[in-house]
């Protein structure tokens, strides 16, 4: 079951945080941007988008979405053929302006950490201070090295770390340049998948005990949604929704969406007397369609529930067993598939006969066409 | 059998009255020294400022015919020293195409530097082995992560500051492999330094087996020159090793090549045709006119054709022999890597480290001993053939026996195939590529050999390579062309064999 204040929690949330970032200053801001590596395609088209001061924005999307080029783009690596950066209000980038990377006062750690093999783990750190006083170089190197729990590593060589020691020397060789913006590219994708879980506590931890503004670019929605205050989710090169990864998983603006952010079902309906009629039951209409439109209608797993009945047209088709939940899959009578997720001990046997009960607390409806091209 | 004549240089230097030591301590050593130390500083110089240019322009511009230049830059690996050595000898000689070319512009009484001095033995070594240096770093730039130069712009580091403290020293093992592998190849040269009679290690062993007989004083120098070559041998191996932590592993980026303009692709072009030219080009042309010339004259008769056939006969009995033992030495080494048989594989690198004058005398001296009757017959050379190709062998042979997994023999033996199929039907077909690729290249190495087929020989028994060094140190330019053209033509498919192999993958 999914208490109503769960989403009044979430709203409540959303209009903190709302009001918290009137007071922060932008520290990034795309309009429109378009960026491409041959004439005529585009790697990624009017991108917008902003980043307030201290908040961690993800990039969320499949592979070849362009995720990366927009993180190059920030970085300078990447001309732009339209529109504009600004960083901290500055121009960076627009046709025919290209603020240099070495001008621009980002940090960035590489998705294969990039470390100097030539280097110790404190020059690595102190690559970027060539500026400063060899003292206050030397400090400030011992508070990184502190403060991301390398102390004692400072002698040590790139291939004599761990992959988890590699990725903090990264972090803290772009950390102590106290950078604008900090931008991090897929930096979880090289590390076993049981260090992935407490490198990306640690990593939110640090960020927000530096108030580091980050961007961070993932393929995983669990990594954006555990990480982000917003998530940015690209397909094909476009921005398809900016918001709370909340709003993401809840209400998603478009059928990609949807199915990139977890599983969801589409059940496909129609629009009769301001309602939307489907198989599984009747739904508002808050779309605002038209009489007698086809729409599909998204369920999440945890929105569906089953109760074990004498008599019905849907059964039980599989359990999967994932320790905190119950994944049921469900095959109704005209032979579609849906999920529902229970809890960890409600155990109904496979080929049982069951009734799906509706729970969710907001509709989230799409035109039929538009997912067709998803294959749902 | 392998390291007998390894061993028997340090027994015989060792062994000499002390008397030997100080004499040569006195005369000799001190010169020799000095001369062979010079010849392979000069030539490290001259090869990484060639070697690495040519690499930088080649990975990181693109520009018209770049494809062409980058395989070209390869070619002059395939002619001997002493081919190079005799054309220089030529060109640069009194009286040469190259002295009446300066005395038009500077009088007739202009002077050009000799050939046969310390110039004109760096400028024959570094035209030579320069394609060690581009080799090695042309790979290790295209191996080269672009992330490292964008964490450094990230950082704020200026375009100069970017090459010099971070892309140069990622480069550094690559360019110090091509380097000692530089100067092994110069300490152990014989060719080369013998036709332009610049006074090294290996010419004084010669001249010492040959014009003095004696052996003694020979082993002396030779065991000095092993530990030289020793030293390099080592630093090659450490910096190899030592670049493997310096590749990026996974996924990344390499950088773009950038485009030049007309003017740039000019001046590019213009680099590499005068390098290429006068490293092998010119040579190569000039063998071409003179080989012409010389069979209009009827050069090519019934005594060329012996000499063909006796060093296609020694290179391949030497070639066959080698790949036989060194078969069951890989094999053994690759499954069942026991500390003896590790041992018997790297004794059997020894060879390296034997230059040619050097394995040369111990054999001499090792069967003039032990095994009288065979002392002047062919079964000397083809000895020492093998002690000094079988590495090289080697180094083919267990990449391509290591690719076939134990899985593979275990799965043909649980489907009911004894060992002796299981070799034949499933090993075997799999390695046959790496072991052909071995033999070719221990053949073509046997070819062009010349100082231990020079001192070992049978009487009267001349090999191609043999001809053209006496011919040519005789100045009969002609006459040495054809089997100096021979053996570059025949060089070529091995060399290109080599290269191809990690050519792209490098």
């Amino acid at each position: 079951m999914k208490p109503i204040g769960a989403d009044e929690r979430t709203a409540a949330q959303e209009g903190s945080a709302h009001s918290d970032e009137q007071a922060r200053p932008l520290v990034l801001e795309l309009r429109k941007v378009t960026c491409a590596y041959e004439v005529g395609r585009a790697a990624i088209s009017d991108v917008s988008f902003s980043v307030r001061e201290g908040e961690i924005l993800c990039l969320l999307g499949p592979s070849g979405c362009g995720k990366t080029t927009t993180l190059r783009v920030i970085a300078g690596f990447e001309p732009v053929v339209g529109g504009e950066v600004y960083l901290k209000g500055q121009l960076v980038s627009a046709p025919g302006v290209l603020l240099p990377t070495e001008r621009r006062r980002v940090g960035m750690v590489f998705q294969e950490y990039a470390l100097f093999p030539h280097l110790r783990v404190s020059e690595n750190i102190a690559f970027g201070l060539r500026d400063l006083p060899s003292v206050q170089r030397e400090t400030q190197v011992h508070a990184m090295l502190a403060m991301t729990g390398l102390t004692g590593l400072e002698r040590r060589y790139p291939h004599e770390l761990s992959g988890g020691q590699q990725q903090r020397v990264a972090l803290a060789r772009a950390l102590v340049q106290k950078p604008v913006v900090l931008l991090l590219d897929e930096p979880f994708s090289n590390l076993d998948p049981d260090m992935t879980r407490k490198m990306r506590e640690d990593v939110h931890d640090l960020l927000r005990r530096t108030k580091t503004t980050a961007i961070l670019v993932t393929h995983d929605h669990e990594e954006a949604f555990a990480m982000a205050d917003r998530v940015a989710v690209l397909n094909n090169g476009c921005l398809e929704q900016f918001d709370t990864p909340e709003t993401i998983y809840h209400t998603p603006s478009t059928p990609f969406v949807a199915d990139f952010v977890g599983q969801a079902d589409f059940i496909p309906g129609t629009i009769a007397n301001g309602k939307v009629l489907t198989e599984i039951g009747e739904f508002p209409n808050q779309g605002g369609y038209q009489g007698g439109a086809s729409v599909v209608v998204m369920v999440r797993p945890d929105d569906i529930h089953i109760l074990p009945v004498e008599h019905s047209g849907a059964r039980i088709l599989a359990r999967q067993f994932r320790g905190s939940e119950n994944l049921y899959t469900i095959s109704l009578p005209s032979g579609r598939v849906v999920h529902s997720s229970e809890t960890s001990t409600s155990v109904f046997p496979v080929g049982a006969p069951v009734e799906l009960q509706i729970v969710a607390t907001h509709t989230v409806l799409f035109e039929r066409k538009q997912t067709q091209e998803l294959g749902a | 059998m392998i390291c007998a004549p390894l061993m028997y240089i340090v027994y015989l230097a060792l062994s000499a009255d002390s008397s030997v030591w100080s004499r040569l301590w006195n005369t000799r050593i001190p010169e020799l020294l000095f001369n062979t130390v010079s010849l392979a500083v000069s030539v490290s110089a001259g090869t990484f400022v060639l070697g690495v240019s040519l690499a930088w322009l080649v990975v990181r511009y693109n520009f018209l015919g770049r494809q062409v230049w980058e395989w070209a830059l390869v070619l002059p690996l395939a002619m001997p020293t002493y081919v190079l050595a005799y054309v220089y000898t030529y060109l640069l000689g009194a009286g040469g195409p190259v002295e009446q070319a300066w005395q038009i512009w500077a009088g007739p009484e202009g002077r050009v530097f000799s050939p046969h001095s310390y110039a004109g033995a760096t400028l024959v070594m570094t035209l030579d082995t320069f394609p060690f240096v581009y080799l090695l770093t042309r790979a290790a730039l295209l191996n080269f992560n672009l992330s490292y130069e964008e964490v450094a712009r990230v950082c704020g580091a200026s375009r100069l500051r970017r090459m010099l403290t971070v892309t140069l020293p990622l480069l550094r093992p690559a360019i110090v492999a091509g380097l000692s592998l530089v100067i092994l190849y110069v300490v152990s040269d014989f060719g080369a330094v013998s036709l332009l009679r610049f006074q090294t290690f290996t010419y004084a062993v010669y001249q010492q087996i040959t014009g003095r007989y004696d052996q003694t004083a020979a082993g002396v120098l030779s065991l000095l020159l092993v530990l030289f070559a020793l030293i390099f041998l080592v630093i090659e191996r450490w910096f190899r090793e030592r670049s493997r932590f310096y590749q990026t592993t996974g996924r990344y980026r390499v950088p773009a090549r950038k485009p030049c303009g007309p003017l740039g692709t000019g001046l590019i072009t213009l680099y590499m045709v005068v390098v290429f030219g006068i490293a092998f080009g010119l040579p190569a042309l000039l063998l071409i006119h003179w080989s012409v010339s010389a069979v209009a004259e009827g050069a090519v008769d019934v005594r060329f054709l012996g000499f063909m056939r006796n060093s296609v006969f020694l290179s391949g009995l030497a070639a066959t022999c080698a790949l036989l033992i060194g078969t069951p030495l890989a094999y053994l080494a690759s499954r069942w890597p026991s500390r003896l048989n590790v041992l018997c594989l790297q004794a059997a690198y020894a060879g390296y480290v034997l230059p040619g004058p050097v394995g040369a005398l111990a054999l001499l001296v090792l069967f003039s001993h032990l095994a009288p009757f065979w002392y002047g017959t062919a079964v000397v050379l083809i000895v020492a053939y093998i002690v000094h190709f079988l590495p090289a062998g080697l180094q083919t042979m267990e990449p391509a026996l290591q690719q076939v997994t134990p899985n593979l023999e275990e799965a043909a033996r649980s489907l009911g195939l004894g060992p002796v199929r299981t070799f034949r039907e499933t090993t075997l077909p799999l390695v046959q590529g790496g072991f052909v690729a071995a033999w070719v290249l221990m053949f073509l190495q046997c070819m062009k050999e010349l100082p231990a087929t020079l001192l070992l020989r049978p009487v009267g028994f001349d090999t191609l390579a043999v001809r053209v060094w006496l011919e040519a140190s005789e100045e009969y330019y002609k006459l040495a062309a054809p089997s100096a053209l021979l053996i570059v033509i025949m060089t070529l498919p091995a060399l290109l064999l080599l290269v191809s192999k990690d050519w792209r993958a490098a």
